[in-house]
Parts: C-alpha cells; structure tokens; sequence
C-alpha cells in the first residue's frame, strides 16, 4: 500500500516559517487588539467571567457536596481532612435538604468506594474451555466491567499438582505494592500453563481504614467468585495510622497493636476460609527511614499472625530480596541471570516492574518448595 | 497540583484574580505570576523548585551572554556551553539511572568490574519541557532571532504554571511579547476558554480513566490471558486513552492560559485522522514535533543531504524524540519505529519523484486505506510505549495473532462505542465546535451557568473517584 502522499517532507525540511506546522501553531499576540473578535464569540470583562467561573463552581458544588463529604470522611486522617469535613458538611447538609443530593444518588454514584483503579483482573489457561466459563461481572467499583473465569470442577484436583485441565487457582490481592508484585506474579505463574491467577490490587488502601476501603469484605467477594486454592496477600504500606475512632487509637500504641494484630488475623480466617493455603508477602524496606521502620514493626505483627494461624500462613519476607543485605533500602538488587535490576520507583516506596518481578519470583521460588508443581 | 482537583481549582481562583488586579502594574504582575507558579510547581515537592530556578538561571545568563557577544566564535561556544549544561542537568535527572544499570550489565558480563556507581537518581516533574523551552530560548537568541529577556520577563515565561508540567513547548517568541504586554482585561475569550477546560477534563477524567481501567490495564498486566480482539482492543484503546489524557491537559492548559489573557499554541491537530506518519507527526504533540525539527533535524542537516543522509537525519531525530520521553528500551523502540515510518515515507517519495512519475490521484478509498494502516502503525508504536518493557509489549503483539477463538469479554459495546467516537470525534470540523462556543457566549449568564455545572458534575460524577496523574506528567 502506498503510504506515500503529498505530504513532501519528514519532520520538517526547509525554513520554519515555511513548514505547515507553522501554521495551526501560530499565536495570535494581537488578537484583541485587531478590531474585536470575528468568529462570533462574545468576549467578557474579567469580573464577570470570574462571577461566572465562581457561580458554577457554586452550583457544582452544592450539587456534589454529599459525594464530597464522602470522599473527605474516608481520606486520611489529618488536618486536611478536618478542613474538608468542614467545608463539605454544612453544603452537603443543604444539598440533601433540598433534595438536589438526588441528581447524583440517582446515577449510583454518591458513595463509591476508592482505592485506585485497578480492578479484579483473572488470567489463566484458557485450553479448557468446556470447563471453563468466561462472563462479566460488575466490579467494585462501578463503571468497571471487569473479567471473572469460573470454573466448574466435580472431583477436586489436587492442588500441588496442576494441570492445564484442571489448573491451581490463585487468588492475588494487595494495595499498590501488591499490584506492582501481583501483576509480576500473574503473568509469570500464568506463563507455567497450569496456573489461573486473579489479581485484586488497590492503590491507597489497607487493613487500618475499612471506611475508606473494606478490605474483608472485597477478599470475601473475590474467593466467592473465584474459588481459589491458593490466596497471595501484599497489604500493609498504608497502614501505619491511626485507628478511626471514636476514640481514635494512635499507631503503634499497644491497642493498636493488638487490633491490628487481630485485623490481619481476620483477614488471613477469611483468605482461608474455603480451604485455600494463604501466603503472605511482607513489605520491603523503604527509602524514607520512619517509614521503613513502620513497615518492620508491621511485617513483625503479621509473620507472628502468620505463625498463629491454623493452618499456619507462609510469611515471605522481602528486606533481603529487595534491600540490603543487612534489610537496608537500596534501589538496586542483582537478579538470578546475575543482571542489576532496578527494583524501586523513584519514590522510594514502590516496585519497578523489575522489582516486581523479583518478589514474583521468590514467591513462585517458596510456592516450589512447599511442593507445587509449577 | 493537578489540574483535575478543587487544590487546583481554588488556585486558580486566586491566580485569575491576582492575575487581573496586577494586570495594569507590571513589575508586581511578574512578581505575582512566578509566586504563583513556584507554589502550583512546589506542591508536591519544594526541593524541585531550586532546580527550576537553576535551570532559569543557567538559562537567562547563558541567553544573555550570548546575545551580548559581538564574535559569532564567541557567541556559539556560549550557547554549546549553554546547552550542554541544560542538557547535562536533564541527562542527570532522567537518564543517569537508566544508563549506568545498562552500562554496568554491559561491563559485568566483560569481565570488567562495575565501573559505574548506581544511584536513584529521582525524575522531577516537567524537567523535561522546560529544560527545552530553556534550550530555544538560548538557540533563539543565538540565531537572532529573538533578543535577551529581562529577568522577570524570563522567569515568568520559564514557570508560567498553565505550560509548566506538560507544555505546550511554548517557544519566547510566542510568549514574551506577551508577557511584556499589558493583557485587555475586558476582552477575555471565555466560551473557547470554558469549552477548552470542560473538554479536556471529560477527556481526561472521563474517557480516558474509563479505557485505562476496562481494557488497556487489564490487558497490558496479563496479555498471555487475553484474547486476540481484546489485545488489539487495548490497543485501539491505549491510542484513545493517550490522546485523551495528553490532549485533554492540553486543553485545560490552552483553555486556563485563554483566561489570563494568554495564547497558546496549538498541540494536537486531529492526529488520528492523519494519512501518513508525517502527516501524524504534524498532528500529535505539534509543539514538540517543530522543536525537534528546529532544534535537531534541521541542524543536523534536514533533507538538504543525500538520501541517506535524510534517513539518518530522520532517525537521530525520532530516536532521540522517543528517548525524551523516558529513560527505556521501550521508548527507544517506539523512535525507532516512528523514524522507520518516516523514512519509508521519505524514500518512496524520493524515488516516485526521481523517475518522474505522476502523484497518484486521490479519491476516498485510497484516503481512508492510508488513514487505517497510518493509525495501525501508530497503535503498533502505542503498544512498546505503553507497555513496562520490551517482552510485555511483545506478549500484547503476540496476542494479537495467536488469541483468536478465544472469548472477549472485556470488548463490551460501551467499549466498541467509546473508542469508535473519540475516533470519529477526531473528523468533527472545528467550525463546528466554534459555533458552539459563539453560540455559548450568547446565551443569558443563568443558562451559562447551568450548562458549565452541569457539565462539571457530568465530569465528576461519570469519572472515577481518584483521577490518576497526567501520563505525559512522567516525561
């Protein structure tokens, strides 16, 4: 096919000024000052075009304020969201008397719950599809179609022994650094052909803000929809704050170490709860040192859970795979093909897609020596 | 700050009328309006600012120096100096992790140490656009073409916040006239300025949110698990989603500068509708096309050289583009691919016009032939600069011809639908939307008012809670 037209010139040969990129380019210093507009369109002093700006923002807002009043209460905990609560809930106290709250309610959308953008994704081999059915379901997060695989089986497989057929089903959920490692762990662990893996991640959510996103609750909803045999947790990195109260309990106060001890306890009942062996990854040392400690304390309370639990959940740590080896940050680790990764966002909290995919690895590394033939 | 945000919102509410209260008091205006920028650039950061006002400073008196020198051996060793520097600040920032990983792999599997210190190095945002608009303001005065700016003048052109984050590449030709004119404070373009920002937020938090989370991101995170029309689907659907996000800031960025009485120029032309690459390229991201073709092909020689010549000229040129957008192989790739294109444009034109053949004529079929293979080989180069890195890309490509017969439940009508009309949304004439505007601005300010809320909580309530940053933010 011809791809050639008219068009004489690669980016742009000859003078600038003489290229057709200068022409919807050109800006028109003077514009005003030519005489007055030609194309139709009134023109407006300042103050009223502010009046104007100001007037729909108004309207907007007295419109949206319950959505709004929402979205503070289950921000994080801090001055601005004090400041929020109190600008929204007076506007939305008088959006609902008048009844407009009801434009918004009546697309669904009021009480949405956050925590990022990606949904439930599932992947898996798809050579079984007599015993495989694919449909939609509606995601969490409404708006978002989202794939779900169900797969009816009459005799359980054993699951340390997948195959194509009958392939283990893996449950992966976590906050944004569980989806930098999940998304890693689902392509690889789908990449050994007897492996359906679903993938759960959430941006900005943990175990310590049910309000903000229920966490037991979307875990639940995924293994009824799922079944899996197997559940991979990476959750913890927004967790270090405060417990909302009445009367709010401060991190790391001994309360909120046994609450919080017992939360990761509940969620590892509820990953478990259809049989599924449960594996737990810890979060990695971090750039910023109060944060890095946080994380510790946390991987503390949960490999001792994991240890607790009946039956016992696998604990993976990740301060020697993803930092020094003394559990120090660094951005650099070296991978099994001896190459240098760079495993850290700029950021100093989150996974590359290298990262990632060193913590997939030592996953499927563990998942191996516990006996599963993948 | 976002620009998607109340923050930003209440900011710009301050900025708009500082802006036009100063406006008759020029040296406190310039004061004001880099205040402001420095605040809107140091929200997420203040330590990012000392590199902005690094690179102004670097900037303004190499500009200068070289304008004030009489020699021209002079005046070219001060701008290369000049350059080099902004460019070196830039390489730092963007590149120095990305290469010393690669070249200490390289020497590792030598034999020959780990000559290189790895360091994570963090990318500030918008280095990248305004490090070049720093970079045409000296070769601007190099060539003449434009005299030294006062330093407040220069400032404000530098930080001025509608531009800062993500362009439009705005050259000082364009832009420092306008600074050092007063701005009619009783002529302001409101209705293209509102249409420009309510368009922009409904493509970016609206369309494009919605193709990112229901096809692109599924599909670029497990592509071996995806069907042959989804794989192509998330295509389709990244080159939706880029050219709403990207596109989309634009707008806002046009439509804010429109409000403070500035002009900006124009960044996307319809790139979809584009017959060739070249044509593509005068379309898509246009401020960055001429830059590069200014700053770098031209210099470089154009197509005043062989044939062979021209093709390299074309392939620096979209290697290097492609690099500008990140430190990755991917990017590297999706240069290449953009510089094949052009190449193969060029060659076929050349050897048409050499053996004396006659244009081919034009009729619909043939136009609308060039239009799908062009936008196929643009959603090809989509998929390596979307995807983490090279084998994720090939996996997605991959899928394309090995996924067929398999179920495509995440290619839903609503889908179909949303991807089709940006797509014929792209053939609208823009005489159209201008009538709407005019049509707008004559309206009783009660309907203004109606229409623009209503229209913000359609943005708001359609979008999802949480709206992801800017991709182009990252470049």
């Amino acid at each position: 096919m011809d791809m050639d037209t008219d068009l004489p010139t690669p980016p742009s040969p000859g003078p600038p000024s003489a290229g057709p990129e200068d022409q919807p380019v050109a800006v028109g210093v003077t514009d005003w000052d030519a005489g007055g507009p030609s194309d139709g369109r009134v023109r407006l002093p300042w103050p009223r075009v502010l009046l104007l700006g100001v007037l729909a923002f108004a309207v907007w807002f007295l419109l949206f304020a319950p959505t709004l009043q929402h979205n503070a209460q289950v921000s994080p905990v801090g001055t601005r969201r004090t400041i929020s609560l109190d600008i929204t809930r007076p506007i939305a106290a008088l959006s609902r008397a008048l009844q407009l709250s009801r434009i918004v309610s009546a697309t669904g959308r009021e009480n949405d719950q956050p925590g990022g953008t990606a949904g439930l994704i599932i992947s898996g081999p798809r050579g079984d599809t007599s015993r495989t059915k694919t449909k939609t379901r509606p995601s969490t997060v409404p708006g978002q179609a989202v794939a779900v695989t169900t797969t009816t089986t009459t005799v359980p497989p054993n699951p340390k022994l997948p195959t194509a057929a009958t392939p283990l089903r893996v449950l992966i959920v976590g906050d944004s650094i569980g989806l930098d490692m999940g998304g890693a762990l689902q392509s690889d662990l789908a990449g050994t052909g007897v492996v359906n893996a679903a993938l759960d991640g959430r941006e900005s959510t943990g175990l310590t803000r049910p309000d903000y996103f229920n966490w037991p609750a979307e875990l639940a909803s995924d293994i009824k929809a799922d079944n899996p045999q197997l559940v991979v947790v990476m959750i913890g990195a927004n967790d270090a704050q405060d417990f909302l109260g009445p009367p709010d309990t401060p991190y790391a106060s001994p309360a909120w170490n046994g609450l919080y001890a017992q939360r990761v306890s509940q969620f590892m009942q509820v990953a478990g709860s259809t049989g599924a062996a449960v594996v737990w990854v810890g979060m990695p040392p971090m750039q910023n040192p109060t944060l890095s400690a946080q994380m510790a304390d946390l991987n503390a309370i949960v490999k001792q859970q994991a240890g607790a639990a009946k039956p016992p959940v696998t604990f993976i740590e990740t301060d020697k795979s993803l930092g020094t080896p003394t559990g120090g940050y660094t951005a650099f680790t070296t991978n099994a093909a001896g190459q240098i990764v760079n495993t850290r966002t700029p950021d100093g909290t989150h996974l590359t897609p290298g990262g990632g995919q060193v913590v997939a690895q030592q996953v499927i590394a563990q998942l191996v020596t516990e006996g599963y033939h993948i | 700050m976002l620009f998607p945000t109340i923050d930003f919102a209440v900011f710009f509410a301050v900025a708009f009328t500082v802006n036009w209260l100063l406006n008759p008091y020029a040296g406190p205006w310039k004061l004001a309006m880099i205040g402001l920028s420095y605040v809107f650039y140091g929200w997420v950061g203040w330590s990012y600012c000392l590199l902005l006002f690094a690179t102004t400073a670097v900037a303004f008196v190499g500009g200068n120096v070289t304008g004030a020198m009489r020699n021209d051996r002079g005046r070219r060793g001060t701008m290369i100096v000049t350059v080099a520097v902004l460019l070196g600040i830039l390489a730092w920032f963007k590149y120095y992790g990305f290469v010393s990983v690669n070249l200490d792999n390289l020497t590792r599997t030598l034999g020959m140490g780990q000559p290189v210190p790895l360091l994570q190095v963090a990318l500030p945002i918008a280095i990248s656009f305004f490090t070049f608009m720093a970079i045409s303001y000296v070769i601007d005065i190099y060539r003449r073409k434009l005299e030294p700016a006062k330093p407040l003048d220069f400032a404000v052109y530098l930080s001025f916040f509608p531009h800062l984050l993500a362009g439009p590449i705005v050259r000082g030709p364009e832009l420092l006239p306008q600074i050092r004119h007063r701005r009619d404070p009783d002529n302001i373009d409101y209705s293209r300025a509102f249409w420009l920002i309510l368009a922009g937020l409904f493509k970016k938090v609206v369309i494009s949110s919605y193709v990112s989370a229901n096809i692109v991101q599924p599909v670029f995170t497990s592509p071996s698990q995806h069907s042959a029309p989804e794989a192509i689907f998330a295509a389709w659907g990244y080159a939706v989603q880029i050219y709403c996000d990207f596109s989309g800031y634009t707008d806002i960025a046009i439509g804010l500068a429109l409000l403070l009485g500035f002009r900006f120029p124009q960044n996307f032309n319809a790139p979809y509708t584009a017959r060739n690459l070249q044509d593509f390229w005068r379309r898509w991201h246009m401020t960055l096309s001429r830059w590069l073709r200014d700053y770098l092909y031209i210099p470089l020689g154009g197509n005043e050289g062989s044939g062979v010549t021209t093709v390299r000229n074309i392939m620096i040129t979209m290697v290097l583009g492609g690099l500008w957008h990140g430190a990755a192989w991917t990017f590297v790739i999706w240069g290449t691919l953009m510089g094949v294109g052009q190449s193969f444009g060029h060659v076929r034109r050349t050897f048409r016009e050499r053996r004396g053949l006659p244009p081919v004529a034009d009729g619909p079929v043939r136009i609308w032939v060039q239009r799908f293979l062009t936008f196929q080989f643009v959603c090809l180069g989509w998929v390596f600069f979307n995807a983490s890195g090279v084998s994720q890309a090939l996996n997605v490509l991959g899928r394309v011809f090995s996924g067929w017969g398999e179920p495509s439940p995440l290619v839903t009508p609503l889908l179909v639908l949303v991807v089709a009309g940006v797509l014929l949304s792209q053939f609208v004439p823009p005489i159209s939307v201008s009538r709407l505007q005019a049509g707008f601005s004559r309206l009783h300010a009660a309907w203004q008012v109606g229409i623009l809320s209503v229209a913000l909580l359609g943005v708001t309530t359609f979008g999802p809670v949480g709206v992801a940053p800017f991709i182009y933010y990252r470049f």
